[in-house]
């Protein structure tokens, strides 16, 4: 078959690069879905991925902003009569096998999915504003840096801040070699003063839908490079 | 041998699939107007396609990924959704160009009205990418397309001074009658035709469909290599025939008759049974490209299951954006609208769509995760960036051509 990739779930990924919109295969190796959104709960070490949202709800969210709720009240008007209807299907985390070029689930695809219950979602993590204490708006949240704990579930340690829309390093934030060189300059140059921050550093806000650091951001900024 | 016989027989589905409906209309118009004079065009067009499609081909053998879910993968669901609903608008035109392109090839035969032929030729096409196998659908449409062969053939037959037609080709010798901005949309109208964004789907889709691996990846670049740039040459055939027949009656191509005539002059009835099989044979070969692009490139937004590879109750996501595009393009036909006039409109928004298509292509090619040792070499990334560059100007440049020119008026 395709070539042998790391299984990505044992190091630290980028969520929005290398989670979200990825494709689900089940353990037989058909397609049920994209990874439409991620559910964080808040456990002793952190901000914990516990399960997958997939279906029209959670892509609907993420098309953003009026467009993406006044979608989701559509949707739900289209069957006023269903239960939860405004809730996206959700896969736990125990039942995905590995990550590479697509998310592989221990589980077969009939039935997989349960109704989600009502959590934190990477969707809404990233593109929030990243306030400093002084009140002044510095960026969005571009992505989330999750690692491994001693439980093996993976962990909210960081977030990527700086101009532009999530996913818009297209990657190239990962090591400092991928070509195409122009198209590097280009994006390098479009996210010079992108950055990372340590959690410990952030406070977020899901209802205001920000998050407030706890420094200036150039007293506590690292590089956005991650190796 | 049997390796030898499995490169073989991709190059010539490559050489047979590559010309559909907008090759042959827009070839046989710019062949009775501008001769060879741009022919150039054609030759970036190929080179680009060739570059990117080898590059999909390459992620879809080495990731498992085919293009259209690494475009959400990469640029997310927002900018993923403008791009489906770009790209699918063009590839629904092109599908209903080719459905339409079968009905007139087989009026040619039948004289009975395209109009009664359509709805036949769409079940047809439905129950064909319903039933039957990928392998057949690429296979038997690719080799009946090489009966298109015998536009070269008639280029010989003609007897033409080769070298007043090279000097028209290397010189981009435009004749004196025509304008230069028509020229230009013409040249505009080539490239949106040898490299519309469907054929990237279809490719990258169908090394999934085959279930390619990086041991493929050698045989994968032999069919591009060589299949595309000879399919390439039977366009350029096209032009060539056209203009030494046409040319110096000063007869414009208006329908797909008048595609078949330099045939019918050089080689009289039988060599134009052969080109009306090779026009058949080709436009519906695509139709089934297309068709597929069409819900590939749907069911991969979505993730849901798609592809030939799996029974169609396994993908049923999948085979009902199938019939569903079908169903559209007849209706689109049924309104008399003139396939000849939807096939000129394709190849141009085709032009405009490319960048759409292709800068994902070349960033996630790129990609060391995906990609490993495979990634994007030197030479693959220059190529890239150059077309990307060159497809950036064709976007531009073709509505305001396409509105100052009305359509090459």
């Amino acid at each position: 078959m395709t070539r042998e990739m790391p299984n990505k779930l044992e190091g630290t990924i980028d969520g929005a690069l290398e989670l979200l919109d990825r494709q689900l295969l089940d353990v037989e190796g058909r397609m049920l879905g994209k990874v439409d959104d991620v559910e964080l709960t808040q456990t002793e070490s952190g901000l914990t991925i516990t399960a997958l949202l997939t279906g029209p709800v959670a892509l609907l969210h993420r098309l953003g902003g009026r467009l993406g709720n006044n979608l989701v009240t559509q949707y739900v008007a289209l069957r006023p009569s269903e239960t939860n209807r405004s809730r996206p299907w959700r896969i736990v985390i125990d039942d995905v096998e590995r990550l590479d070029s697509a998310l592989h689930l221990r589980v077969h695809r009939d039935e997989s999915l349960r109704r989600d219950v009502e959590t934190f979602r990477l969707g809404a993590l990233t593109g929030m504003n990243a306030v400093e204490p002084a009140g002044r708006r510095v960026g969005r949240v571009l992505d989330a840096r999750f690692a491994p704990s001693e439980s093996g579930r993976l962990v909210l340690r960081g977030l990527v801040v700086g101009d532009g829309h999530p996913g818009g390093l297209l990657g190239y934030d990962r090591r400092p070699d991928m070509g195409p060189w122009v198209v590097r300059r280009i994006v390098g140059w479009l996210h010079r003063h992108t950055c990372a921050v340590d959690l410990e550093h952030v406070q977020i806000l899901w209802n205001n839908k920000e998050v407030r650091l706890a420094a200036p951001l150039r007293e506590i900024r690292g590089p956005a490079l991650r190796r | 041998m049997k390796k030898v016989f499995a490169v073989a027989l991709g190059i010539l589905t490559a050489i047979g699939g590559f010309v559909d409906i907008g090759d042959l209309v827009t070839n046989a118009q710019v062949g009775a107007r501008f001769g060879l004079s741009l022919a150039w065009a054609t030759v970036v067009g190929v080179v680009g396609i060739c570059v990117f499609a080898e590059m999909s081909g390459r992620v879809a053998a080495v990731s498992g990924r085919a293009t259209f879910d690494l475009i959400r993968e990469r640029l997310g669901p927002r900018v993923g959704m403008l791009n489906l609903l770009s790209s699918m608008l063009i590839t629904m035109l092109t599908y209903t160009a080719e459905i339409g392109g079968v009905a007139l090839a087989l009026q040619l035969v039948a004289s009975v009205h395209e109009l009664l032929v359509v709805p036949v030729v769409a079940v047809v096409v439905w129950v064909v990418l319903w039933r039957a196998k990928f392998s057949i659908i690429e296979n038997v449409f690719g080799l009946l397309g090489l009966a298109l062969v015998v536009f070269g053939v008639a280029v010989w037959k003609l007897g033409p001074d080769y070298g007043a037609l090279l000097h028209q080709a290397v010189g981009a010798h435009k004749p004196s009658d025509e304008s230069w901005r028509t020229f230009a949309y013409y040249a505009v109208a080539l490239f949106g035709a040898a490299m519309t964004p469907y054929e990237v789907f279809f490719f990258s889709s169908g090394g999934v469909e085959e279930h390619w691996s990086p041991q493929d990846v050698g045989t994968m670049r032999a069919n591009v290599l060589i299949g595309f740039p000879l399919g390439g040459a039977l366009s350029l055939a096209i032009a060539a025939s056209t203009w030494l027949v046409l040319g110096p009656l000063e007869i414009s191509v208006d329908t797909l008759g008048q595609v078949g005539l330099p045939i019918a002059a050089a080689l009289g009835k039988l060599g134009l049974a052969v080109a009306i099989l090779g026009f058949v044979a080709a436009t519906f070969g695509a139709a089934c490209e297309t068709g597929l692009s069409v819900a590939y490139s749907i069911a991969q937004y979505f993730g849901a299951q798609w592809g030939k590879y799996v029974r169609p109750r396994e993908a049923a996501f999948f085979h009902l954006i199938l019939a569903l595009a079908t169903l559209l393009a007849v209706a689109l036909l049924m309104t008399t609208v003139d396939p000849i006039l939807i096939t000129e409109m394709s190849v141009v928004f085709s032009a405009v769509a490319l960048p759409l298509t292709y800068f994902p292509i070349l960033v996630v090619a790129n990609d060391p995760d995906y990609m490993g040792e495979h990634a994007n070499g030197r030479l693959a990334n220059a190529l890239g960036v150059v077309f990307l560059g060159v497809i950036a100007i064709a976007a531009t440049a073709a509505i305001p051509l396409l509105i100052w020119t009305r359509m090459g008026q």
